[in-house]
């Protein structure tokens, strides 16, 4: 058990106490904001990770509900029956009610156990958070991150065949839907700029005006000139920059 | 419209001190520097809603509390708005800004299409999500993963039934939690590095709720005929190839800053990279190097939104200050809190080298 935890463990057995699990440099501090007892401290520099005092935490709940990274939780372990009720924050849509079974899961998603809801409480401002309690073994407490009803991933794939052809041909510009295949003809008939590209092909010269092809043409010139992207440079932009009918240019409405 | 004398149309045509181009969190916060001022500003935006970006994010936001932290995206939107409007400034939607010429002066399209003049102008025009073209990139289903977050979260549409991300940073792991959120099963999320891009918090979301994150592993097509059926993916330590079975694909593979209108203006541009990509270059204070347009937010390069905010109240800053609103002395005072402010919310292992590069580019920004 991690020193802090430790204390966390400890002081659980008198209220509930918060357990911060954040530890990477995020600039962020309503945690510190939340808290009315001055047990959560950010301080100035906004990217440290909080420093957490177990003992001054009151277990209110606050900095459950507004953490946004919903890394903080409440475990409690008041009964002293070997069962531990541990709080997380739930932002799914679907319904929870209490008594309900429920798997508890840890920080990667593993299921540790499953377990009761014992309360679900609505905390955090004019667009709150559930705040879940569930009933668990207390050697599972200290890692639990979170619940959720589906009890593995719905992840699945399948293995292709070695031999899979991919196809070589694809648009690059789907405005004006010239292909790949087309861009590198140009290129190899010794086109070397994207100005010359969009004369020649009409890429870039469609709806988007080249705000989506760009990027990939900057790259494909840049393999066969070695210039970098900033010599590249970027497509000529030329008004309007969005598209506009003709007859509001001359003045007809609609 | 008016018919000059030679039968020559001339647009109609308006002026003001200060415009604001785009509605979120940059360009709001620069207008309501400005209109709290005295200053008169309009903020201009193509869309049907102010806050940008925002109004589509459900989760609640970092930062501090001058940036709505421990909010939820969508309120710190509105309160934006709301505070802009209130300070003065009017807030035109479904203005689009079509042109920004040499001399200064913009060409938009509202209920009729007008010329509209401003002593300063602040771009903050955002970012544009990236995309690449690979096999089957154009059918239905195949969309970006903010495109998708704009289905689920504004218009309560879901894109399909079970999803794949591409691209595991903060964009893809939070829009992966928004589709669970709402129903759809996301099959998982694939990475091409060894590791993840995104903070552990965001990424301990998602497997919590059963994702998996495929590290090293390359989009390679998309299958269907008249829509997403399975997507391809190569294990790039295996060899091997994977086919995974859904009906939508979201891209969320980084973003562009959307600067069109400052190179069309004629201001200097900039290939940064960690910043995404070409950006107008600015000062410390966000001046572009034409008198009186000034960059922010995403535009600048691509950030958070808590910096989106502070870089759009430094740009409104420096424009007063350039109009003679500000005094010097109030003018620096203000800008040396907001630089504070910026450099805290960079310096994380994330920031760092975005503050580096906007360090580079406040010096001037010479080729290596």
């Amino acid at each position: 058990m991690k020193g802090d935890w430790e204390k966390v463990w400890e002081e659980a057995r008198e209220r509930p106490v918060a357990l911060v699990d954040c530890r990477q440099e995020i600039p962020c501090n309503p945690c510190e904001e939340a808290c009315r007892k001055g047990a959560i401290r950010v301080g100035e520099d906004l990217c440290s990770a909080p420093v957490y005092d177990p003992g001054r935490c009151d277990g209110c709940g606050r900095c459950v509900a507004l953490c946004p990274g919903m890394a903080i939780f409440l475990l409690d372990r008041r009964g002293g029956d070997g069962q531990a009720e541990v709080t997380v924050p739930w932002e799914m849509c679907g319904e929870i009610v209490e008594g309900e079974r429920i798997w508890a899961v840890d920080g990667k998603g593993k299921v540790l156990t499953e377990g009761k809801v014992v309360k679900i409480k609505w905390m955090g401002g004019r667009w709150p958070t559930r705040l879940v309690t569930i009933r668990i073994p207390e050697e599972r407490a200290l890692k639990v991150r979170g619940v959720r009803f589906r009890e593995n991933s719905v992840g699945s794939s399948e293995e292709v065949d070695q031999e899979y052809d991919l196809p070589e041909d694809y648009p690059v510009c789907r405005c004006e839907d010239v292909s790949r295949e087309e861009v590198l003809k140009f290129l190899k008939m010794g086109l070397r700029s994207l100005t010359a590209l969009r004369r020649s092909s009409r890429v870039g010269l469609g709806y988007c005006q080249g705000i989506y092809c760009q990027e990939q043409l900057r790259k494909e010139l840049g393999m066969v000139t070695r210039r970098s992207e900033e010599e590249t440079g970027m497509f000529k932009v030329r008004p309007p920059v969005r598209p506009v009918k003709l007859g509001r240019l001359g003045g007809v409405n609609g | 419209m008016d018919t000059g004398q030679e039968g020559r149309m001339r647009l109609p045509e308006e002026s003001c001190t200060l415009v604001a181009v785009g509605a979120g969190p940059a360009g709001l916060c620069a207008a309501r520097e400005a209109a709290a001022c005295g200053v008169r500003t309009t903020v201009l935006d193509e869309n049907d809603k102010g806050g940008g970006q925002l109004i589509k994010q459900i989760h609640r936001f970092f930062g501090s509390r001058e940036h709505g932290a421990g909010k939820r995206g969508f309120e710190i939107a509105l309160e934006l708005a709301e505070d802009c409007a209130n300070a003065g400034a009017e807030i035109r939607l479904n203005h689009r800004v079509l042109g920004f010429f040499e001399d200064g002066r913009l060409l938009v399209e509202g209920d009729f299409i007008y010329v509209l003049e401003a002593k300063a102008v602040v771009l903050a025009t955002g970012a544009l999500e990236r995309s690449f073209p690979f096999p089957g990139w154009t059918l239905p289903g195949v969309m970006g993963a903010g495109a998708a977050q704009t289905l689920v979260n504004v218009h309560g549409v879901l894109p399909g039934k079970r999803a794949v991300l591409v691209g595991s940073g903060n964009v893809g792991l939070i829009v992966a939690y928004q589709l669970l959120q709402a129903g759809m099963e996301v099959v998982g999320i694939l990475e091409v590095e060894d590791r993840v891009g995104g903070y552990e918090v965001h990424e301990s979301r998602v497997r919590r709720e059963g994702v998996p994150i495929y590290l090293r592993h390359r989009l390679l097509a998309v299958e269907g005929l008249e829509g997403v059926e399975a997507v391809l993916a190569k294990d790039l330590e295996k060899g091997t190839v994977k086919r995974f079975h859904a009906d939508t694909l979201c891209l969320a593979v980084g973003m562009i800053p959307q600067a069109e209108l400052a190179s069309m203006r004629g201001c200097r541009m900039v290939f940064v990279r960690e910043l995404g990509g070409f950006i107008p270059w600015h000062d410390g204070d966000m001046r572009t190097d034409r008198p009186g347009v000034y960059v922010a937010g995403d535009a600048a390069g691509v950030e958070e939104a808590s910096i989106a905010m502070d870089e759009g109240r430094l740009a409104g800053v420096a424009a007063l200050e350039d109009l003679g609103a500000l005094s010097p002395n109030e003018a620096r005072k203000r800008k040396e809190e907001l630089k504070r402010r910026l450099n805290l919310l960079r310096g994380g292992a994330a920031g760092r080298p975005r503050a580096m590069a906007k360090e580079r580019l406040a010096a001037g920004w010479r080729h290596r």
